[in-house]
């Protein structure tokens, strides 16, 4: 066999193997937009209870009920006109926060937001969500390793999820 | 609901802390409601929210269906000087980005 022809069998294997490469990465969906949000916690935001969502979000930790959490919803409190944008403000006095999350017991998809604060953020932090029906509204939040959660009863008059 | 069509970002010194008021400008549909016409509204939601302090990445947000229409979100930085620039970045999850950044004051 003369150099020649090797050179040019090289040259096809090549191209077959970055062609194929090329249609595995494309069939596999990599190109798509929504796998490109892989880092987007897909599992826990598409539970539909709220153990669910928690055991997605946050794994299995010790729940701690504490008072260190300081949770408003609605306004006036606990008492929402519209569904579709219910003001909530968490505030804590806890110390290298991890994560808080926010879940609507009733809403079809519990958990209605998440953030991973890094330790430049201080809270209070302040957001609108939607709510189904009336519902108690959660906030988690995950700091030295424990859960502080704590809950609101929020009645809601126009449903807000539509 | 007499907003402009763009998002809105404010960051402002306070008692030696930086707040920091966002205001995007989207529809959040679940995917679950339905146009006047009674066909179903796809899903169209922010996913994800990034926020830079000058080049430290300081907050992640990640957003379910149930994050209100035309999301807003206030929270605040740790210290922080007039001057600083605040940067912030999302996605839905077809795709579509934005941008918004501003100077504390």
């Amino acid at each position: 066999m003369t150099d020649n022809t090797v050179q040019q069998r090289r040259a096809i294997l090549k191209g077959m193997i970055s062609a194929s490469t090329l249609a595995l990465v494309a069939t596999s969906g990599l190109l798509l937009p929504q796998k490109l949000l892989a880092h987007w916690p897909m599992d826990a935001f598409n539970a539909e209870t709220v153990e669910d969502a928690l055991l997605a979000l946050l794994g299995e930790a010790e729940i701690a009920d504490d008072s260190a959490l300081n949770f408003k919803v609605g306004s006036p409190p606990s008492y929402a006109i519209n569904g579709a944008s219910v003001p909530i403000q968490i505030e804590s006095s806890l110390k290298n926060i991890e994560r808080v999350a926010v879940l609507v017991e009733k809403n079809p998809f519990p958990l209605a937001m998440s953030l991973e604060p890094s330790p430049a953020v201080k809270l209070p932090f302040k957001s609108m969500i939607k709510i189904r029906e009336d519902s108690q509204v959660i906030a988690i939040i995950r700091a030295e390793g424990k859960l502080y959660k704590t809950s609101r009863f929020v009645e809601v008059d126009i449903g807000g999820c539509g | 609901m007499g907003l402009p069509r763009k998002d809105r970002i404010r960051a402002k010194l306070k008692s030696e802390d930086t707040t920091v008021r966002v205001l995007l400008f989207h529809p959040m549909h679940t995917g679950r409601a339905e146009s006047a016409e009674g066909v179903l509204i796809p899903a169209e939601f922010i996913q994800d929210i990034r926020c830079w302090r000058n080049d430290d990445e300081v907050l992640t947000i990640k957003c379910g269906t149930a994050t209100a229409k035309n999301p807003y979100f206030s929270f605040q930085l740790v210290g922080g000087e007039q001057g600083d620039k605040i940067t912030l970045r999302w996605v839905d999850n077809i795709g579509a980005k934005g941008t918004v950044e501003t100077v504390v004051k």
